[in-house]
């Protein structure tokens, strides 16, 4: 799961009205090499909630994304590496996601979350 | 064909543990014959039970694909749908794939999605996603990143591995998910796709509102999907014959309640969708189940549905009756497509 995958999943258990963003606990993650899209970092830099990013970046051990980000910085090409980096080139092969509201975990298994719901939480 | 199913009888299931879609309960003096009388009750206690609960659907749905995408892939390729024929032309299996990717731009065209680069989608959900085969493709088409959901954890697997073997591993992920629960925020895909999954929902309101929540304001929505032939202003609901046969197919693929293409439209418009529209694509559809017989019947085919489980091989058993729905008007075959407003 890439934190690009991460950015764009919200808890959904009835009643959570807090579900995003889940918290990332990562028991193996990876890199992956992916070649540098710019044109791709900055149309999809509006729909990033930075905060989230930020904070499941942190958790894989990269600390290089400034606390906050701005459509003015997509012209760095420095910026530009960083974002891409933690965007699309982290991958989180097992671990949770963690419904910030109420703890539950949906877990990670070999890259793919599962976010299927228990009856009791529909 | 017609043969084996007059002799078709399922295995007996040790107790409680075959699901069973919600609505479509095969008649319990079936198994009476097969036990004595206390085990049949409990049994068909516990099978009340788990067929009231939609969890008996999912695990159902869940492990029907998980064994048999395998065998589908193995002959068919990665997209796990109808193709769309010219009406009244035989098809011979090199023509498939090719007609399941028209079957996708047939779609988005019926929709009106479009190519420009400024009003093309960027963000895609294929809801019930199979092996990934519509995701990719859209991927690539638009190049959009495209979210898929479905609830076999081996399908989900695999579209992954698909899409790293394409190189679409930073536009595509897979996620297993319930799609009555979709995992995302509101307004998040600027094109909404379910491709043949709609069959599965138990809860066709529910699913489009969900269809509905994810899309972005002025999302395009799309739904093909199988359904029964429209009720008439005079009809309460479909005869007696005609919900016999469907429950037998419901049995064997999965499927909760049928619903008709108006019924979708309805529900579509209760929920202030705009731009809605419908057809029936029966006729473009009809060479498809003849020719997944046949290809059931080559050599490959056979092997590989021994090879499979009892799930698969029911849902091999009860593909004529998907030809004699059609035939009988019965079955449809439909697209519904709308859009979010702005």
């Amino acid at each position: 799961m890439r934190l690009l995958t991460h950015n764009m999943l919200s808890c959904n258990i009835k009643g959570v009205t807090n579900g995003f963003p889940l918290k990332l606990e990562a028991d193996k993650w990876v890199t992956k090499e992916v070649d540098l899209n710019a044109d791709f970092l900055r149309g999809i830099f509006p729909k990033i909630e930075w905060s989230a990013l930020l904070a499941a970046a942190r958790v894989l051990g990269f600390a290089e994304l400034p606390e906050q980000a701005d459509a003015s910085m997509l012209s760095s090409d420095d910026f530009l590496r960083r974002f891409h980096h933690a965007l699309l080139e982290l991958h989180v092969e097992e671990g949770a996601l963690v419904c910030p509201e109420t703890g539950r975990k949906f877990p990670i298994n070999k890259g793919i979350p599962n976010m299927l719901l228990h009856e009791d939480e529909v | 064909m017609s043969t084996l199913l007059h002799s078709y009888t399922p295995p007996s299931a040790p107790l409680g543990l075959r699901p069973r879609p919600s609505r479509c309960l095969r008649p319990l003096r079936f198994q009476v014959g097969r036990m004595g009388n206390s085990v049949v009750r409990a049994q068909a206690a516990t099978e009340v039970t788990e067929a009231a609960t939609s969890e008996g659907l999912k695990k159902g749905i869940a492990e029907f694909y998980d064994e048999s995408s395998g065998v589908w892939e193995s002959v068919w390729g990665d997209h796990m749908h109808h193709g769309f024929y010219e009406p009244d032309t035989a098809a011979s299996l090199s023509d498939h794939r090719p007609a399941q990717i028209r079957m996708i731009e047939e779609a988005l065209s019926f929709a009106g999605v479009s190519d420009d680069p400024m009003k093309k989608p960027k963000t895609i959900v294929d809801v019930g996603c199979g092996i990934g085969g519509s995701s990719r493709y859209l991927a690539k088409k638009y190049g959009a990143q495209c979210r898929g959901i479905t609830l076999s954890p081996i399908q989900a697997q695999r579209a992954q591995e698909l899409a790293a073997a394409e190189g679409l591993a930073d536009k595509v992920s897979f996620q297993v998910a319930d799609a009555l629960q979709q995992p995302f925020p509101d307004g998040e895909f600027d094109l909404v796709w379910s491709m043949e999954s709609g069959e599965h929902m138990p809860d066709k309101m529910k699913f489009v509102s969900e269809l509905a929540r994810v899309a972005a304001p002025g999302a395009t929505i799309i739904i093909v999907t199988w359904c029964h032939r429209d009720l008439s202003p005079s009809e309460d609901s479909l005869k007696p014959d005609e919900i016999a046969l469907l429950n037998k197919i419901c049995d064997a693929y999965y499927l909760p309640a049928w619903c008709s293409a108006s019924d979708y439209v309805n529900i579509a418009k209760s929920l202030s969708l705009e731009n809605i529209k419908t057809a029936d694509w029966s006729d473009n559809v009809a060479p498809f189940w003849p020719a997944v017989i046949r290809s059931a019947f080559t050599w490959q085919g056979f092997t590989s549905l021994l090879r499979s489980g009892w799930k698969t091989i029911r849902g091999a058993l009860v593909m004529p009756l998907m030809i004699e729905g059609y035939k009988k008007n019965l079955i449809k075959f439909a697209v519904i497509t709308c859009t979010k407003p702005n």
